[in-house]
C-alpha cells in the first residue's frame, strides 16, 4: 500500500487526534532519522484532483504549519514507504538545507494586475496595406507591447523589493504569468515580521493606486519547497 | 521545532484585495495551465498528445513571428517578401486555431510548466 505524503518536518509535534487527510484517512508521522513525514494511508493508484481532496491536503499542511514550518509536498504525491525512506536518505543534505532555508518563516503572496493597454496605438497602421504586411505590422505592435509590459513588470518587482526587501529572506517572482497578471510573487518572511511586512506592503500599495493587488498569507512555503519535481525525477513515482 | 518568541504561531491567513472578480478570473487562467494527470483512456491520451504537439507548434510559430518582425524592422526584406512572409504566418495562425478548435483546446491550454524555470510560453 502507498502512503499519501503531505509534508516534511524536522520533528514530530503533536497532530490533532481529529485530523483527517485525503479520503478521510487518519494522519500519522513516519520518523526517518533527521526527518518526519506527515502521511496517511491510501489504497488507490492516483488521487482525484477535486475540491474536497485539495482542501484535505491543505488542512493537514496548515495544521502542521501552526507548530512549525514544514516543506510541503505537491498535492497528489503517493509513494511506498521504502521508496520514501530511500528518497529521504539519498536527498538528506539537500532537504536539510531546504528546511533550514524555510525554518521559522511563512510564505506571503502578492499578485498584481494592471489594466493598461500596452500596445502603442500610435505605431504605424496603414489601412491601404496588403493583408500579409498588415498582419506583420500588427504582430510588431503586439510584440512591442508585450516587451513594454515585461519591462514594467520587472520595474515593479524591484520597487516592491525596495519597499519590503529587508523583511524578506527569499523570493520567487514570476512576471507576466497571464495576459492581465503583471506579477505573481511569493516572499519568505520570518513569522515574527509578518505584521510589519503587511504594514509596509499596505503603505507601498497606497503609492500606486493604478496597480490592483491581491495580497495573501501567511501560507506554508509551497513556492519554496519544490521537492515534488526532485522526487519524480529520482524515482519516477507520483 | 517548539513555538517560541522567535518561532511564534503564524497569524491566520488573510486574503486581501479590492478587485475580487478580476483576480478570480486571472487565477482561473493560471490554474488551467497547471499540469494535470492524464487518464489512460483513448480519448484523453489523444487530447493530451494533441495538446503537447500543438504547444510545441505554437512555441515555434511565435518564434517565427518574432524572427519575421525582427527581419522586417532590420530592413532586409523587400515589400513583396514582407507580404509573402506575413501571409504565410497568417495562414499558420489560422491553421493552428482550426486544430485547437478541433481538439477542444483554448489558447491558455497551449503551455507547459517547466518547473523551476517557468512556463514554455
Amino acid at each position: 500500500m502507498k502512503v499519501y505524503i503531505y509534508c516534511l518536518t524536522e520533528g514530530t509535534d503533536a497532530l490533532p487526534n481529529s485530523l483527517r487527510g485525503i479520503a478521510g484517512a487518519a494522519v500519522r508521522w513516519i520518523d526517518t532519522g533527521c526527518f518526519s513525514s506527515v502521511v496517511s494511508d491510501f489504497a488507490g493508484e492516483a488521487v482525484l484532483v477535486n475540491r474536497e481532496n485539495a482542501l484535505a491536503h491543505a488542512a493537514v499542511v496548515q495544521s502542521v504549519f501552526k507548530q512549525t514550518t514544514p516543506l510541503p509536498f505537491r498535492f497528489g504525491t503517493l509513494v511506498t514507504e521504502p521508496k520514501l525512506n530511500s528518497y529521504l536518505t539519498a536527498r538528506r543534505e539537500t532537504l536539510q538545507r531546504k528546511l533550514e532555508q524555510v525554518r521559522g518563516c511563512v510564505e506571503m503572496s502578492v499578485k498584481i494586475v494592471w489594466n493598461r493597454n500596452w500596445t502603442d496605438e500610435s505605431l504605424h497602421k496603414d489601412v491601404q496595406e496588403k493583408p500579409g504586411t498588415a498582419f506583420l505590422h500588427e504582430k510588431r505592435r503586439q510584440l512591442m507591447g508585450s516587451e513594454a509590459r515585461a519591462a514594467e513588470a520587472r520595474r515593479i518587482a524591484v520597487w516592491l523589493e525596495d519597499k519590503t526587501g529587508e523583511m524578506v529572506r527569499e523570493k520567487r517572482i514570476d512576471t507576466n504569468p497571464t495576459e492581465k497578471l503583471l506579477l505573481a510573487a511569493a516572499y519568505l518572511v520570518e513569522r515574527g515580521a509578518v505584521e510589519q511586512y503587511r504594514v509596509r506592503l499596505k503603505e507601498a500599495r497606497e503609492e500606486k493606486p493604478e496597480l490592483h493587488f491581491l495580497v495573501s498569507g501567511p501560507w506554508p512555503p509551497y513556492s519554496f519547497a519544490n521537492i515534488d519535481l526532485e522526487f519524480k525525477s529520482q524515482f519516477g513515482v507520483s | 521545532m517548539e513555538l517560541s518568541p522567535e518561532n511564534p504561531r503564524p497569524a491566520e491567513p488573510e486574503i486581501e484585495t479590492s478587485h475580487v472578480e478580476e483576480f478570480v478570473e486571472q487565477l482561473s487562467c493560471v490554474t488551467s495551465t497547471l499540469p494535470s494527470r492524464i487518464n489512460i483512456d483513448a480519448q484523453s491520451v489523444e487530447q493530451g498528445l494533441a495538446k503537447l504537439v500543438l504547444t510545441l507548434i505554437e512555441f515555434i510559430r511565435r518564434l517565427l513571428e518574432k524572427q519575421a518582425v525582427r527581419r522586417m524592422e532590420g530592413g532586409d526584406l523587400s515589400p513583396e517578401q514582407i507580404e509573402e512572409l506575413g501571409l504565410a504566418l497568417m495562414r499558420l495562425e489560422a491553421k493552428l486555431q482550426e486544430l485547437k478548435t478541433q481538439f477542444g483546446l483554448a489558447d491558455e491550454d497551449l503551455n507547459l510548466d517547466l518547473g523551476p524555470i517557468g512556463r514554455l510560453i
